[in-house]
């Protein structure tokens, strides 16, 4: 009986202190780790679809709450906006839209006139060599110039259906949030 | 003492290599060396994880009950593991996209728990660390080297510098897994070579 307390108690022991020094990392790296993502994640989308500007898109990121979740959180999503002059004439937006294996990010940017600038792929987890072809050039020049309003839709590729229309999923997305919060944007 | 300190130090470089003479952690020796620089970041986490779980295991021996101590040893491992991800995460996020999954499983590196079992809960803390220093730098050592070679064959490049004469047609297959197989067997024999030699010798 005495060895069977003595196991719990040790245990329990390792496990709370392991636990909490976890947590303890987790709070000191949290802030490097988003800030890491950003820079190697959304920074080169945020690049590719903004063009044109003199402030730093990513130093001058905002967050805006665009909901809350079912506990009451509020939901924060990051624009990107680009400036010149002082003046934000065009926002990068990420949106998700479902693929063919789970999400697809995509950067939006969209001006300030209403017309979809450009988009960049950010993440995605596509079969190799067929989803994964709306990440080229040729896919993604489609939505160039197309009015950032609701329904964007262009042609798919063919035997990338399913990853084309998470695309158009997420795009949409991100075009619907600007057109909702165009006034905190702009 | 201090022979047995060095000696448990440097074992870890030729007589018990962990790769090459104990067959052990062939997952990440294998996976991740595509590159020099790769296999050393593989190798540095690794050696890591296994002073820090050598020092706590060891340190924890006599609180620990027999019969929970696996339990016990893989929260620890797991634990220093987190604080690596968590780390490498944090500040050099190109090298843990390359090396992503198996930074998480070094939780299941032999070489770590079996250490902790063979070595550090049976010695005082100062001989766990010079071990777990000693073996952990020799695995760094053994991946760096597999990686130089793979990548000087595979891409010609040796730390991202090409070093290959310009009409050199690098071997892509020494990158893909077969060709770690075969560098690892050239390696494992040119060690016997020398052991042999040596044996010759004395």
């Amino acid at each position: 009986m005495r060895d069977i307390i003595r196991m719990i108690v040790v245990l329990t022991l390792i496990g709370a202190a392991s636990g909490l020094t976890l947590s303890v990392i987790h709070r000191v790296t949290a802030g490097p780790i988003e800030y890491q993502t950003i820079k190697f994640v959304k920074e080169p989308a945020v690049k590719k679809v903004l063009s044109g500007y003199d402030n730093d898109p990513i130093l001058d990121r905002e967050k805006i709450t665009v909901g809350t979740d079912p506990r009451g959180n509020p939901i924060e999503l990051t624009v990107f906006p680009a400036k010149k002059g002082g003046q934000t004439f065009a926002v990068a937006v990420e949106g998700t839209g479902k693929g063919f294996h789970g999400a697809i990010g995509v950067m939006v940017g969209i001006s300030k006139e209403g017309v979809i600038l450009d988009i960049g792929i950010t993440s995605h987890s596509e079969t190799p060599g067929i989803g994964s072809r709306v990440t080229g050039v040729e896919y993604t020049d489609r939505y160039k110039g197309l009015p950032a309003k609701k329904g964007v839709t262009v042609d798919a590729i063919s035997g990338a259906t399913y990853s084309s229309k998470g695309v158009v999923a997420a795009v949409n997305e991100a075009v619907s949030t600007v057109a909702t919060f165009r006034e905190e944007i702009f | 003492m201090a022979a047995t300190l060095r000696e448990e130090f440097t074992k870890g470089f030729w007589r018990t290599i962990p790769p090459f003479r104990l067959v052990l952690g062939l997952c990440p020796t294998l996976a991740v060396t595509t590159s020099g620089i790769n296999g050393l970041g593989m190798g540095l986490a690794t050696t890591f994880v296994l002073v820090f779980s050598n020092l706590f295991v060891s340190l924890l021996r006599r609180f620990i009950p027999t019969q929970v101590r696996i339990a016990s040893f893989i929260v620890i491992i797991a634990s220093f593991v987190v604080i690596v991800e968590l780390v490498m995460q944090a500040y050099f996020y190109p090298l843990f996209k390359i090396l992503g999954i198996f930074i998480p499983l070094i939780v299941v590196n032999c070489i770590i728990l079996g250490r902790a079992e063979a070595f550090a809960s049976k010695n005082g803390p100062v001989l766990s660390l010079a071990d777990g220093l000693g073996i952990g730098l020799g695995f760094t050592l053994s991946l760096f080297v597999l990686g130089l070679i793979r990548e000087l064959l595979g891409a010609g490049t040796l730390l991202e510098i090409p070093v290959m004469w310009a009409s050199f047609a690098p071997f892509a297959f020494m990158l893909k897994p077969p060709g770690a197989f075969v560098a690892l067997g050239i390696l494992l024999a040119f060690m016997n070579l020398i052991s042999q030699i040596q044996a010759r010798k004395g």
